[in-house]
């Protein structure tokens, strides 16, 4: 089993593979910063999520501007501590100076943070954190709870929530351990709970990554639910099943849909309409200053990013201007 | 009394026919969901399990040829998300069309789409094909390698974002949502899926690959090239694979890397439950596709009934191994 795991990961890791060559090859040259351009190691998730791909146009922007060298890293596919472990093993072998990491589990990957500072490595955390932050320089992440709450706020503008009345809504979760779906919808259901006691949530549903099973599951929902209010799609995969749903039985702009994350391909569904609203992470900018704040902190010894930084989400609608759509667009790397 | 015999012959024969019991099954589960949920049976509901049905028979059906050959294919979902992507970046990246594109113009696009999404996935199948003959890999090792590679290639080309293009919905949507659940691409489907049939059942094709399923030896002492057919069975299921390909991208309006995720274990499911055997040489078509419909019926009738997400696969996983027991206790009934 475990060779056929190594022979997947193998196989299907040629990018990160070929990624991990290009790293290898420049840091083994800069293994003393004083004399040589600082290198930052950049372990996340999962490659195919779109979310991490944003955040590593920023991530490489900012280490363009910094004149460091970016080592990039993480699973192709699986976002699992047993195989963020090893690629943060390989990555501190080639020893960079910093190395901002996104623990796939708080509990799992402290060893590998403690190894790193024990390497007098600067250690930085984005989107999610290790259980021990007294160390890390500091940790910067986006506040899913409040993106759940401006999903409920946006869903209950676009139903006309009048109070007294009852409202059928229905969420869509990629899968029930996904911890940022998780947050969103905790965020959402106690903005419900507060604001808005008649919206109903009637049922929750995963779509396991895939947006076709998104889609199935909401034109169930259209079934079973004929006079469904309003959907809240709680991430990128659940927004494009909806949306496509929604569409191929011509009820888009009938029933309130709410999505998450700015894909270009769903931003271009609220202008016409689609989407209600998209709520927007800001994954480029959480990189942005986790880089800055590392090489700050490398160089000098200190930082000017605060220990915790959280960066609100941001509610994308057809009012939104172009500039903020420019700003929360996720843009694709290349 | 010889007409009473006759009648419980004529019984015991349609119990003990695959095909029946499979109708059987689905009819129990409709039944059991539309007593729960009025709503079940609708043709809303038949739409809503059709258009789940049309991409999965097509890998499905890809992977029955291959199961009956005595292989397994594993690369089918990710050459969904792979073909998908690949299409839709060719319409609208290479093409200049987008998803603001009307609908009547939509469709010389979705047509070299298709052809694009086919070209990939049979791409993908060969490269299969070579794996297993020439570098004597075991099919499983060899398509989960693929996979992997085609997983990884369609985050290169997309940036892990769906590439949206081209669309007319009209085409994934009902006929008539009071009297017709069919929509266009699901005849489409159908007819593609019964070609095959013909191929697996009526034509050479088919007889040589249940020979090889059932002795590969025997096969290539009775002068079947085992290497070139089973090239082309991998072929087949990659070009099966691509046009889903394309039947998700006409469903979602988008090319999406992770659009195929997890639909391998669907289409393996849909063919154990129609009566394939994973040791080759058994399997039909007839099965497989009523094999995919069960699948759906029991998904779109668990959220119409209400399971908790939660306990969905619990009782997706145990009707898959009472659907596959049933059939076992059954053949073993034949036998008798």
């Amino acid at each position: 089993m475990k060779r056929s795991v190594r022979a997947f990961a193998a196989f299907g890791a040629v990018a990160a593979v070929s990624l991990l060559a290009t790293g290898c090859s420049s840091s083994s040259s800069t293994t003393t910063p004083t004399d040589k351009k600082l290198s930052i190691a950049f372990v996340m998730g999962a490659e195919s999520d779109p979310f991490f791909q944003a955040m590593k146009v920023g991530a490489e922007a900012e280490a363009a501007a910094e004149g460091v060298d970016l080592i990039w890293q993480g699973d192709p596919k699986n976002y699992s501590p047993e195989t963020q472990i090893p690629i943060v093993d390989t990555v501190l072998a080639q020893k960079p100076d910093g190395l901002v990491l996104i623990p796939t589990d708080p509990t799992a990957l402290q060893a590998s943070a403690d190894k790193a500072i024990a390497q007098g490595i600067a250690v930085a955390n984005v989107d999610t954190h290790v259980n021990d932050l007294s160390k890390v320089v500091t940790f910067i992440t986006g506040d899913n709870a409040d993106g759940g709450a401006k999903a409920a706020d946006a869903l209950a503008t676009k139903i006309g929530y009048t109070a007294g009345k009852k409202y059928q809504v229905v969420i869509g979760l990629t899968s029930a351990t996904a911890t940022t779906n998780v947050a969103r919808l905790e965020g959402f259901k106690a903005q419900v709970a507060a604001k808005y006691p008649g919206i109903e949530i009637k049922d929750v549903a995963y779509s396991e990554s895939n947006p076709e099973k998104a889609a199935s599951n909401v034109n169930n929902w259209l079934t079973k639910y004929p006079n469904l209010n309003g959907i809240f799609a709680i991430d990128g995969t659940n927004a494009s099943g909806a949306a496509s749903a929604l569409e191929a039985k011509k009820l888009t702009g009938k029933i309130a849909l709410v999505g998450y994350d700015a894909y270009p391909d769903n931003v271009a569904k609220v202008k016409s309409g689609i989407f209600t609203a998209l709520i927007a992470q800001v994954p480029a900018e959480e990189a942005r200053q986790a880089i800055k704040a590392l090489v700050e902190y490398i160089k000098t010894g200190k930082t000017s990013v605060a220990h915790e930084v959280v960066i609100p989400n941001f509610a994308i609608d057809a009012n939104t201007s172009d500039a903020d759509l420019a700003k929360y667009t996720y843009v694709a790397s290349k | 009394m010889t007409d009473s015999n006759q009648l419980v012959a004529k019984v015991r024969g349609l119990v003990s026919n695959q095909a029946s019991i499979l109708v059987g099954v689905l009819a129990v589960l409709t039944i059991v969901f539309t007593v729960i949920e009025p709503k079940f049976f609708s043709v809303a509901t038949a739409n809503n399990i059709l258009t789940d049905w049309g991409s999965v028979v097509l890998i499905a059906v890809g992977q029955t040829f291959v199961v009956i050959s005595g292989g397994i294919d594993l690369s089918v979902g990710a050459i969904i998300g792979l073909s998908g992507v690949v299409s839709a970046y060719v319409m609208a990246n290479v093409m200049g069309y987008t998803s603001g594109t009307p609908a009547q113009d939509a469709y010389w696009p979705l047509l070299v789409g298709t052809i694009v999404s086919v070209a990939v996935g049979a791409v993908v199948g060969l490269v299969n094909a070579v794996l297993i003959n020439k570098t004597r890999i075991v099919p499983f090792i060899a398509t989960l390698a693929t996979m992997g590679a085609c997983l990884g290639l369609s985050v290169i080309f997309s940036s892990g974002m769906p590439i949206g293009g081209p669309n007319d919905f009209n085409l994934i949507a009902a006929m008539d949502y009071n009297t017709n659940p069919f929509s266009v691409v699901v005849i489409l489907v159908a007819v593609v899926v019964a070609i095959a049939g013909l191929f697996l059942h009526k034509a050479r094709f088919g007889l040589y690959t249940y020979a090889i399923g059932s002795n590969s030896f025997a096969a290539r002492a009775a002068g079947i090239n085992v290497e070139k057919h089973i090239t082309k069975i991998y072929a087949l299921s990659g070009a099966l694979s691509g046009l889903a390909g394309m039947y998700v991208y006409i469903r979602l309006g988008a090319g999406s890397p992770s659009s195929g995720t997890g639909r391998e274990l669907d289409a393996i499911a849909a063919v154990v439950i129609g009566g394939a055997s994973l040791m080759g040489g058994v399997g039909r078509i007839w099965g497989t596709v009523l094999g995919t419909l069960i699948l759906f019926t029991v998904q779109s009738g668990l959220i119409m009934i209400g399971v908790a997400p939660d306990w969905k696969k619990v009782v997706v996983a145990v009707l898959i191994a009472a659907a596959v027991a049933a059939q076992t206790l059954q053949k073993k009934n034949g036998q008798r």
